[in-house]
């Protein structure tokens, strides 16, 4: 049986290999989108959808190394920029809102935090504001006695996560693009100058493959003989029952895992990165008790009036992390064609991933600087595709 | 800063539920000397079968069921802890300890055994109309009959299948009620070889059964088989259920008669609650008769190599005679496993000749997994399947398409529910994921685990818990 060809595959269909094969698409480029499960199921389709601009906390609850922020903000800044712009792109309502956040401090050492970030985010162009604890009170009534500080950052928001990856998805397929779920890559084999890829669905011969399968990435990447350092944790989010409005800004907190935010369907979305049950790639991830309450606790804290409502339902969502919580993307050394992002804040540099991986599969220069997050670093010993 | 710190709690055998199957358990293995606490979320216990009657209704009637008032005066006199309006709604991470929302807050409950007996839902599937005023449960229709003594209408429809409609319809006669007529979906009381045979192989039941037909004919209440909903319609003031249309139930969306109500109650029998199972790690298999997850247990019901027991309708529909025999099976496993006398040796005869009954007495009714099929099959597009979020057939049946798995045999359920929000308000799916899932062309809902909260609770009571230490499991007592 002779293979099925494409210009790229896209291993993967969550938010990055929609977005993704969107910007592929949009050059031209035959693509194929080579998806496990149903599309958008994992950590795309089960985080809270905030769009992480300001900078927020450095360290999920258990990550021992923390995020560089100061490197990440003008990313940050880029990628905001983009979210604008996505909805009429392609086209379609991503439940885009942004009303705004704000960014909590409850020791005198976190308020020194907020100031000195405040400068990396002046430096990159992105408008925040510290205030003191009573001006931010006086700006959300329902924060706690607690907060001594907070920064005000007009841009933060959050996407629907239900809605936008199958938006991309839809816009990249009217562009030509391939859409095949249920359908596991099983192997990946040089052939030629490009790869070939076995699925359950039958072989894919493409000139480039874009790895952008999240917590499955090094399984994928494995696939081509290369060993990546990329690790699949899960962490689990809380919605509450519909209350009225009492929250028109997303909260985070700059010293803890902590983010709230009330959508527009009226529930309450409580997360912060706390830590599941251990993660099972092979079904569904039970979350943790011990998470929950520990997540709630604080949230009740820094936002008293929460602690009325009650909680409807807590699921886990998993993620692919680095050894150095940075993220990762550009070309895999020793593996033409094969190109990789994956990692920190993946949801909100989606826009920006996407564009910079279409423009790496092109030959061209990505639109940001982002040389230093290649996949070079999380290289395990010898990495040579061997050809056939 | 958030209250009291919670204290970890322990007893040998804690039942989750306090209907037939639970409190016969808890009578047994209370008096026979272990601690037991029985957990209902209800005010008071009796489950659904053995529902107090209020005071007033007692005055004026009776208690029409005084078993029920016998059964759970033994429990509370066999030393048991009876904690009512408690619900279980989580496992802790040890996967063992019950997680508890009461009257006091939050609380955790480590027990040497459990006994899930959590009962059932009833089975509902919609219909154009079924969210009007006036349209009812059939369990709710009798809840208000024998608890309160209320009437739901003064014109009555009862609809659906399965044996439960005659009973209800004769509480709603005892109140003075006119009940228009019965719609059965299936044919059971047409005279065949199996419904003979199972007319014969248990007299006691017949004469049951006799007893409701003969009441019903007296009040020529007329009993329609092969008959369905095709729609329900308000009254012209737009506020109420007014009339009934029912059609074949081989053609659904083809009226063959209308009848003017002021109330309709429907019901397709129950399906077992099984969240708590779930939670617990228990295993489901897929039941192709009703299309519902049934626990895996052994005759004894228990679940696989644990100390995890189910019983009642939680194990699988069998009405309230097999789940008082499985709580008493139950009791007399564990009492065995403690080396304890004061099993009851009898009680698995009797569980089984329940258990036979209630086999051939179902498959005189068709089965609920095909006429779900055929029901949301004839739906219009038009029609909320979810109610918490307001979701249509037609949502479900284009998000399905979208989310295609053909090698799956219909659509990814998760992707589904992602894609229409249907299951995601507060009841968590428990009313219509039955609905969503034959819209989806699956059969029964694949055996995922169970989300905590199983009960919406109270944020404040949850973050109550940081840094809770779980009790140990108690040393035998007595």
């Amino acid at each position: 049986m002779s293979a099925a060809t494409a210009d790229v595959l896209v291993v993967g269909a969550g938010i990055l290999g929609a977005a993704t094969a969107y910007h592929l698409a949009r050059r031209g480029l035959r693509v194929t989108v080579a998806e496990r499960g149903a599309a958008n199921r994992e950590g795309s389709g089960t985080t809270a959808g905030n769009l992480h601009v300001q900078a927020m906390h450095t360290r999920r609850p258990g990550q021992e190394v923390p995020v560089d922020s100061e490197r990440l903000v003008p990313l940050q800044k880029a990628a905001s920029d983009r979210w604008a712009k996505v909805s009429e792109e392609i086209g379609a309502d991503i439940g885009l809102q942004r009303a705004g956040g704000l960014m909590v401090a409850e020791t005198e050492d976190q308020v020194h935090e907020l100031k000195v970030k405040a400068g990396w985010e002046a430096a990159a162009g992105l408008d925040t504001e510290v205030l003191d604890g009573d001006s931010a009170r006086r700006m959300l009534p329902s924060l706690g006695p607690s907060v001594l500080a907070a920064t005000w950052c007009a841009a933060d928001g959050y996407a629907n996560p239900l809605l936008v990856t199958q938006s991309y998805l839809t816009a990249a397929q009217r562009l030509g693009a391939t859409v095949r779920t249920f359908c596991p890559v099983t192997g990946l084999q040089r052939r030629g100058s490009g790869w070939r890829a076995s699925t359950t669905g039958g072989d894919l011969d493409a000139a480039a493959v874009v790895n952008v399968a999240g917590p499955w990435a090094s399984q994928v990447a494995a696939m081509a003989g290369i060993e990546l350092r990329l690790t699949p944790v899960a962490i689990q989010m809380h919605a509450t029952v519909r209350a009225p409005a009492l929250l028109p800004h997303l909260v985070q907190h700059i010293g803890e895992g902590l983010s709230v935010k009330q959508v527009s369907a009226g529930t309450v979305l409580i997360g912060g990165g706390w830590p599941s049950a251990p993660i099972n790639l092979d079904g569904r991830t039970q979350a943790s008790v011990a998470s929950m309450a520990g997540n709630l606790a604080q949230a009740i804290r820094v936002l008293p009036p929460l602690a009325g409502l009650r909680l409807l339902r807590t699921w886990a969502g998993p993620l692919a992390a680095t050894p150095d919580e940075m993220p990762v993307i550009g070309a895999v050394p020793g593996a033409p064609g094969m190109f990789l992002a994956a990692g920190t804040y993946a949801f909100t540099f989606a826009p920006l991933w996407s564009e910079s991986l279409a423009a790496l599969v092109a030959g061209e220069n990505p639109p940001t600087e982002i040389s230093d997050l290649g996949p070079e670093r999380l290289l395990k010993g010898e990495n040579l595709a061997t050809p056939h | 800063m958030t209250g009291a710190p919670v204290s970890p709690d322990a007893c040998d055998v804690a039942v989750v539920g306090g209907g037939p199957a639970g409190l016969t358990a808890a009578r047994r293995l209370a008096a026979a000397g272990l601690s037991v606490t029985v957990l209902d979320e209800q005010p008071e216990l009796g489950g659904q079968y053995y529902r107090r009657p209020s005071a007033a209704v007692i005055e004026r009637g009776g208690d029409h069921r005084p078993a029920g008032g016998r059964l759970i005066g033994a429990v509370r006199d066999a030393g048991a802890d009876c904690r009512t309006d408690t619900s279980v709604w989580g496992v802790a991470d040890d996967g063992r300890t019950l997680l508890l929302s009461g009257p006091a807050g939050v609380a955790t409950l480590t027990a040497r055994y459990l006994i899930i007996a959590t009962g059932a839902y009833e089975r509902v599937i919609p219909f154009p109309g079924w969210e009007l005023p006036g349209v009812t449960t059939v369990g709710f229709a009798q809840h208000l009959a024998a608890g309160d003594g209320i009437r739901v209408g003064e014109r009555v429809l009862l609809a659906g299948s399965g044996p439960f409609l005659l009973p209800v319809a004769c509480s709603l006669l005892d109140l003075g009620v006119h009940v228009v007529g019965i719609a059965e979906a299936g044919t059971p009381y047409r005279l065949s070889g199996r419904g003979l045979l199972t007319a014969a192989s248990f007299p006691a039941r017949l004469a049951e059964f006799a007893r409701y037909v003969a009441r019903l004919a007296r009040h020529r209440v007329p009993l329609w088989q092969d008959r369905v909903v095709a729609r329900a319609d308000a009254s012209p003031a737009g506020d109420h259920v007014a009339s009934v249309t029912l059609a074949a139930t081989g053609t659904p969306a083809t009226p063959v008669a209308s009848y003017a109500v002021d109330a309709l109650c429907v019901g397709i029998g129950f399906r077992p609650q099984s969240e708590i199972a779930r939670l617990l790690g228990c295993s489901l298999s897929g039941d192709p008769w009703s299309g519902d997850l049934l626990p895996v247990t052994d005759p004894t019901g228990r679940a696989g190599q644990s100390d995890v027991y189910l019983a009642g309708e939680a194990r699988g529909i069998g009405g309230a005679g097999r789940a008082a025999a499985d709580g008493e099976v139950v009791a007399a496993a564990i009492l065995d496993r403690e080396g304890r006398p004061g099993g009851d040796r009898r009680a698995a005869a009797r569980q089984r000749r329940h258990a036979r009954f209630a086999g051939h007495n179902a498959r005189l009714y068709p089965a609920a997994a095909e006429l779900t099929r055929r029901l949301t099959a004839a739906l219009p597009d038009d029609v909320h399947v979810c109610r918490c979020e307001a979701v249509t057939a037609g949502q479900v049946r284009a998000a399905a398409a979208v989310a295609a798995a053909p090698q799956h045999g219909g659509a990814d359920l998760g992707a589904v529910r992602a894609l229409t929000r249907a299951g995601m308000g507060p009841c968590q799916g428990r009313e219509c994921q039955a609905t969503v899932a034959a819209l989806c062309g699956a059969v029964a809902e694949p055996a995922g685990m169970a989300r905590m909260p199983a009960r919406p609770v109270p944020v404040a009571d949850i973050a109550q818990l940081a840094g809770t230490p779980v009790a140990s499991t108690p040393e035998v007592t007595g």
